[in-house]
């Protein structure tokens, strides 16, 4: 009876899995049917007027996501590295603690904050415009996203093998030459893999872009221009009328999501497989 | 290596690490300061008397109150529906599964994980969408849908930390119990499950924590600004990381905005509590273990 | 109660264990079984328990045989009743590692497992149990109490009395003593010789000593070969 709860439980969350992806084909079937799918992927969003591009919050996500990845990983290595070897002892655990703790703070607490401190400001030094702008987001994802990457680097850093550490400090190396000739050689799948989970977690967040990257429907030229990034979108589309294809729309953004996240999931899994003996 | 190398590799380091915290202590620190003035019974009840509305006497509109509830209903329901079928597929995982099966599962779960809480909550609508067409109009997004939707959130972390606690148990462990006379499932009920329950438990705590601050996926699957303190499993219902958000984009005076500040500082003690929680339990389960 | 091997091969992978091995467990005594240390004495208890498994790459032939009191059993046969057959023939384990719950649950889980419900029959065999393995008088005051708080000694007596609750007819003992100081296995000795009156033994120990103190039969493995020695 146990084994049968069991597997019934796995089958649940199999079919949850592959549910989650069917329920959005389903309701984004439609879209295939007349016109609304030519104009998908075009870079005019009117749903007035028959458009339903949603090119610009494509290019919006990769504005906003690729920067906040780019600057959270560096950040993320060097706290990792700070937090497992170059620290002095007695301030691993409390960096690593930190690290944890922020994992827990609330997204959106972040962005209240931001959005009464970071967006004045940002105003205030570009001299034009509102201050919501990708620039704003990006820094505040990046804020979030570190620490999930941070707890992947630690991890692998610490299951590099005690016997080499052990022969790397007989040879008289410098903390920051085991850092760099053995723990990042060895470590480099899993510092791939913390890039793209960070990356995944940058394109998925909704609460930071919706509160800061100004939600603009443009193709983003500037950094401190506002953007829509795809998730924000989903958000603002709520249209009362389930029937209307600018509310269809959505379920094509929710499958492309649901797509890239599958598509880093396969790379990590590709990556951190375990090597064959 | 360099001396160059050497020192850019270590003050780079300790460069960014700063950076990051001093990045949190700014965010964290102005909401602290500012949230701190506001803590007072009125930011909870507004100008209904503690008493009358904690017995429900009263309902009140002008403060945290109801979604203070709103959010421990969501979290406890949600954590209710997750752990059974999240400990079960960790059980399965690391007892049952081979092979194929197994891997595909992985799978499943690493992608489940991934999915952004935005795109949970559009499958949570969608669900909505069915039951409203399957009831004729009976039901639409609610507190129960919400719930389940957040289970679905936080199911994955509960299957990794279900199937981490069950894996640390060793084989001289397993050879033990088998030589004791027990079938797989009655070792894993009777003897593997409360050794791992520990682990399991942090899990829970875990989960909590995520869907108190989840705000995405609620908001597709029937929060709303004013709905009172939850009274039916199929209502609308108010939360806490939804008040703030709003409170952000549509605060119409100071008052309300001091509001925000009270909501969101309570959140972060909610969440930052239930973060020491979790660590006190892996704290304490490391020094049995030793 | 007795137990029949019969030209058994045990293979581990491409590695053979034991090689032929013909021997005769009586009832009622205590049988030894020395050598140098190595995989092939523990390798012989666990086909007693059948506690191998075929996905581990273990290949058995020949033929192993026990006389329980309801019958014969071919312990090679794919379709035994293991809990069952782990009711009658239980085992003690080199090194006491209780499980992280209280004495008393550490010693009545097999009684769990065995599906006795009864709590006062579970109190009387657990009281009966630690009495027979000498531990009742050390414990019977904090039987909530952690097993991990238990001396060595007194862990290894507990193993015993795990082993003992569910009555065994036959008690495995995979060095039990090794990893003890002398006076924790003198006690455990003298419950040795006290328990082969009702129950039969088969000891593994590499200590010649205590070979010579308490078997009544000897065998030696070497090289995966047993021979008869006493």
């Amino acid at each position: 009876m146990g084994e049968g709860a069991a597997t019934m439980a796995a089958g649940i969350t199999f079919g949850v899995t592959l549910a989650i992806f069917g329920f959005m084909g389903w309701l984004a079937l439609p879209l295939l049917e007349g016109e609304t799918l030519s104009t998908l992927f075009t870079s005019v969003w009117n749903p007035q007027g028959g458009h339903f591009g949603i090119r610009p919050m494509i290019w919006g996500t990769l504005a906003v996501a690729l920067p906040a990845t780019l600057i959270a990983f560096p950040v993320s290595v060097g706290f990792a590295c700070v937090a497992t070897h170059l620290a002095p002892s007695w301030a691993r655990r409390p960096l690593k603690g930190i690290a944890g703790f922020m994992t827990g703070i609330p997204t959106v607490v972040y962005g209240f904050s931001a959005v009464f401190t970071l967006v004045p400001l940002i105003r205030r030094m570009a001299g034009q415009g509102s201050g919501f702008s990708i620039l704003g987001a990006a820094m505040v994802l990046a804020l979030l996203i570190s620490p999930t990457m941070i707890l992947i680097l630690i991890n692998a850093f610490e299951t590099t093998p005690q016997i080499w550490l052990r022969e790397f400090e007989a040879m008289g190396a410098t903390p920051e030459e085991t850092v760099w000739y053995l723990i990042f050689p060895v470590t480099t799948p899993a510092m791939v893999s913390a890039f793209l989970l960070g990356l995944g977690r940058a394109t998925g967040d909704t609460l930071i872009a919706l509160m800061l990257a100004g939600n603009a429907v443009l193709t983003p030229t500037s950094p401190l221009e506002p953007a829509r990034t795809l998730t924000a979108h989903i958000a603002l589309v709520m249209a009362a009328d389930f029937e209307s294809p600018e509310f269809r729309s959505i379920f094509a953004c929710g499958i492309l999501l649901y797509l890239i996240i599958f598509g880093l999931t396969l790379m990590v899994r590709y990556l951190t497989r375990r090597p064959c003996p | 290596m360099s001396l160059w190398k050497r020192l850019l590799i270590r003050y780079g380091s300790f460069f960014v690490t700063l950076l990051l915290l001093s990045g949190l202590f700014f965010f964290l620190g102005h909401i602290v300061l500012k949230g701190g003035n506001t803590l007072s019974p009125a930011l909870l009840f507004g100008e209904v008397a503690p008493m009358d509305a904690l017995l429900f006497k009263e309902r009140v509109f002008e403060g945290l109150f109801p979604a203070i509830c709103g959010t421990l209903c969501l979290v406890l329901l949600s954590v209710t529906l997750a752990l059974p079928a999240g400990v079960l597929t960790g059980i399965w995982l690391s007892h049952f599964a081979r092979g194929r099966a197994k891997r595909t599962l992985t799978l499943c779960v690493d992608t489940l994980a991934g999915v952004p809480s935005i795109v949970v909550g559009l499958f949570g609508f969608s669900f909505a969408i069915l039951l409203h067409t399957l009831t004729k109009g009976r039901i639409g997004p609610c507190l129960l849908i919400a719930a389940l939707t957040l289970a679905v959130l936080v199911m994955p972390g509960i299957i990794r930390t279900t199937e981490v606690a069950l894996s640390t148990i060793d084989r001289g462990t397993r050879l033990r119990v088998s030589a004791m006379g027990a079938t797989p499932v009655q070792a894993i009920f009777h003897v593997y499950l409360p050794m791992a329950a520990s682990g399991i438990f942090r899990g829970g705590v875990l989960a909590l924590g995520r869907c108190a601050e989840d705000t995405a996926a609620i908001m597709l699957t029937g929060v709303v600004v004013t709905a009172g303190v939850p009274y039916a499993l199929f209502g609308r219902f108010e939360a806490l990381p939804f008040a703030i958000f709003t409170i952000a984009s549509e605060y119409t005076g100071p008052e309300e905005l001091a509001r925000g500040y009270g909501a969101a500082l309570i959140l972060l003690i909610l969440c930052g509590g239930l973060f020491g929680l979790s660590a006190c339990i892996a704290c304490r389960f490391r020094s049995i273990k030793r | 109660m007795k137990i029949t091997f019969d030209t058994l091969t045990f293979r581990y992978g491409t590695h053979t264990l034991l090689k032929d091995i013909s021997m005769e467990v009586p009832q009622g005594a205590l049988t030894a079984l020395t050598g140098p240390s190595g995989e092939g004495k523990s390798s012989l208890l666990s086909v007693i328990n059948h506690l191998w498994q075929p996905e581990d790459g273990v290949r058995i032939t020949g033929s192993a045989v026990a006389q329980f009191k309801g019958g014969a059993v071919d312990l090679l046969s794919p379709h035994l009743n293991l809990p069952l057959l782990r009711q009658k023939v239980a085992m003690v384990f080199q090194n006491p590692t209780p499980l992280p719950f209280s004495i008393f649950k550490n010693v009545s889980l097999p009684l769990t497992f065995a599906g006795i419900r009864d709590q006062k029959k579970i109190h009387q065999r657990v009281e009966r149990a630690l009495t027979r393995a000498g531990l009742w008088d050390e414990v019977n005051h904090r039987l909530k109490h952690p097993a991990a708080t238990l001396s060595g000694g007194q862990q290894q007596r507990l193993a015993m009395a795990r082993a003992l609750v569910t009555n065994p007819e036959i008690l495995l003992l995979d060095e039990p003593t090794s990893s003890l100081d002398a006076e924790s296995r003198n006690g455990i000795e003298a419950q040795l010789l006290e328990l082969k009156k009702s129950c039969t033994l088969l000891l593994v120990s590499h200590s010649e000593d205590q070979v010579d103190r308490l078997a009544d039969r000897i065998y030696r493995l070497d090289q995966g070969h047993l021979e008869r020695q006493g």
